[in-house]
């Protein structure tokens, strides 16, 4: 069985506490001069315990969960594009058109139908501005088809 | 009798018609939220939170709608159980045990039936139990100093991972990663600007709503494209109702020792609803012995834990609500709703925001009435929603993840951080970094630095103070204790339940 999971875990945790341990040691002294307790005393002292822990995971690392790979990898980055591309589209397209897109490929992708995937989304996106921007009156954006 | 006073102001508070409507939702959606696979409590109180904000609700109305939704959802975490044979939760995998058997023997309705009951008997045992104990140890917290309270802290993180954790070194990562992303933005007591690498909206430090929406709603999602469940489970057949009240008499005892078992495991750091089930169901089964026909569809097989895990609910509560320190992922997402909504937890709430505390305490009575009149002729529906599968269900609670963190700020920014805290979510998930110690750490690390600065002051810079006295000293033992257990007895309790159940959900 594999372990190269938690040891490049443990390599990047160390890196960052680090990192963050040396980030805290830059900042100017606070108006007033220095006390007993600083910004930097508690960063400092979580570092020290990220470093410790993440030394711990290097040399007794767990065996490897299965990561996915091939057709499943890409899917799980479809996914995350799908999601990115949402929070991208939802002001530039309105509300409504995007989330339809979101949702139907979502659903698409998890294997549902095209059609029912993205009625699905039609349906959920409109009941969910209608609640929100008739019912509770917060505003979700309209986009160009709802422009006044 | 001051208690009895407070306790019926609290149910002015609940009955009013408004809150009253925000209860009875809350306890519906909940059902629904716990009875759905892959939709687990403190992800669906965590998709609730930016919505209660959004809605301008009054804190003690927010607070209802979440108490009420978290107890629904330990009601809905049964019927997957018993009908499918997957808990809908991680506490209800005991229930399958019993429950599935009785399905499969043609009585689905009368498990769930008698689930109901004993819920409702868990619910009112542990909602009795958080009455009588949370004052008291409210009061005994008021005696806390800063050194005792930062080894609190210290316990509470200790115990996170439970007795059932497996690695509790991953534990601590994942907590001082929580901690440290809380340090983030500008310094309160020095205004020393931390870790915002001048980017502004980094100022005022990083939300951890969208954190936690991001973390579970999001990690969620990509879990379940991973694992293709997307089409869901066949149908299940309900049939008719056949329960005697003698039948139902007969489980009484069952169901207030579980109630009992479970509300004491759920004050417990560390226990949980999930040790409460399963103890409320092993020691049911030992004291039976041969009079009992337990893992064969024997109602009280179902009684035992689902009192057990309710009872453990309503005990979560009580270090949530006094101390400010919450066992259960459950509870740290409703702190998070406190925090957010400007109330300090802790002894000190008790006085200051005595309507909320109550009006909550009696929104659990109530919300204990509802479910139970809500699930015996509604159990029909729950299940029709049980057969909606996940390809189009997962999609839909993300878009209102979305729509929830939006409507909060109405910046595409937040949405950003979301995505990415959701990735991160399900690659942490991967390598088995548990979750909740992450979002315990991102609420708690400012009161943490700020005791821990407070104690030092006091002390001149000595760090000697931080276990200065007995009290602080027991603290810190026990969260020795809490840390090394998942070494001495959790491979043993882990085997024994692991025995029972194959998959389940992150967190309870």
């Amino acid at each position: 069985m594999s372990n190269r999971g938690d040891r490049v875990l443990g390599l990047i945790l160390l890196v960052l506490a680090l990192a963050y341990g040396w980030g805290a040691q830059q900042w100017p002294e606070p108006f007033g001069g220095a006390e007993e307790v600083g910004p930097e005393t508690f960063p400092t002292l979580l570092a020290i315990v990220l470093g410790l822990s993440s030394l711990y995971l290097m040399f007794k690392p767990d065996p490897d969960a299965e990561w996915p790979l091939g057709k499943t990898a890409a899917e799980l980055g479809l996914a995350m594009v799908i999601l990115v591309a949402y929070a991208f589209l939802l002001e530039p397209l309105g509300f409504i058109p995007a989330t339809t897109m979101a949702v139907g490929a979502l659903s698409w992708r998890m294997g549902a139908k095209l059609l029912p995937a993205f009625m699905t989304g039609l349906i959920s996106a409109v009941v969910v501005f209608v609640i929100f921007n008739y019912g509770l009156s917060l505003s979700l954006p309209a986009g160009p088809l709802g422009a006044e | 009798m001051e208690t009895l006073q407070f306790l019926i102001d609290g149910f002015a508070v609940a009955l009013t018609p408004y809150n009253l409507m925000f209860a009875l939702f809350g306890a519906f959606i909940g059902t629904l939220i716990g009875a759905l696979p892959g939709l687990g409590p403190a992800n669906g109180v965590a998709i609730l939170i930016p919505l209660a904000f959004t809605l301008g609700l009054p804190p003690e109305t927010a607070m209802i709608l979440l108490t009420s939704v978290y107890a629904g959802a330990m009601y809905g975490g049964r019927i997957s159980s018993i009908l499918l044979n997957i808990p809908g939760d991680e506490p209800a995998m005991m229930t399958c045990l019993d429950g599935y058997p009785m399905a499969q023997k043609g009585r689905a309705a009368d498990a769930l039936a008698i689930s109901a009951i004993a819920s409702f008997s868990g619910g009112l045992i542990g909602t009795l139990g958080l009455i009588l104990l949370a004052p008291v140890l409210a009061r005994f917290a008021l005696t806390f100093g800063p050194a005792e309270y930062f080894a609190l802290f210290m316990l509470a993180f200790a115990t996170l991972g439970g007795i059932t954790g497996k690695n509790p070194v991953k534990t601590i990562v994942a907590a001082a990663l929580g901690v440290m992303i809380s340090t983030v933005g500008i310094d309160i007591a020095t205004g020393t600007q931390r870790y915002t690498f001048g980017v502004l909206e980094l100022f005022e430090g990083i939300d951890f709503i969208l954190a936690i929406v991001g973390l579970f709603a999001i990690s969620e999602l990509l879990f379940f494209i991973e694992s293709k469940a997307g089409a869901g489970r066949e149908q299940v057949q309900v049939g008719k109702l056949t329960l005697t009240a003698k039948e139902v008499g007969a489980t009484v005892p069952t169901q207030v020792r579980g109630g009992i078992l479970g509300f004491i495991s759920g004050v417990l750091p560390g226990a949980g609803a999930s040790l409460g089930s399963f103890i409320s169901y092993t020691l049911e089964k030992q004291y039976l012995g041969k009079r009992g026909r337990f893992g064969e569809g024997d109602a009280r097989g179902i009684a035992a834990p689902e009192a057990g895990n309710n009872g453990a609910s309503s005990g979560a509560l009580v270090p949530m609500l006094t101390l400010g320190v919450p066992g259960s992922g459950t509870t740290a997402v409703l702190l998070a709703m406190l925090i957010s909504l400007n109330i300090t937890p802790g002894p000190l709430m008790f006085t200051q925001n005595a309507d909320i505390v109550w009006g909550v305490i009696a929104a659990l009575l109530i919300g204990n009435v509802l479910l139970l009149v809500l699930n015996i002729p509604l159990v029909g529906f729950f299940v029709k929603l049980l057969s909606v599968p996940p390809m189009y269900l997962l999609p839909i609670v993300t878009m209102v993840a979305f729509v929830g963190i939006y409507s909060i700020s109405h910046s595409t920014f937040d949405l950003y951080f979301m995505i990415a805290f959701g990735i991160a979510g399900y690659i942490l998930r991967k390598l088995e970094i548990p979750l909740v110690p992450i979002i315990l750490g991102m609420l708690l690390g400012p009161e943490m630095e700020k005791n821990l600065g407070h104690a030092l002051v006091l002390s001149d810079g000595d760090w000697g103070i931080l276990w200065g006295s007995p009290l602080a000293i027991g603290l810190w033992g026990f969260a020795a204790l809490g840390l090394a257990a998942p070494y001495l007895i959790g491979p043993l309790l882990r085997r024994r339940m692991g025995a029972a159940i194959k998959e389940g959900p992150e967190s309870d």
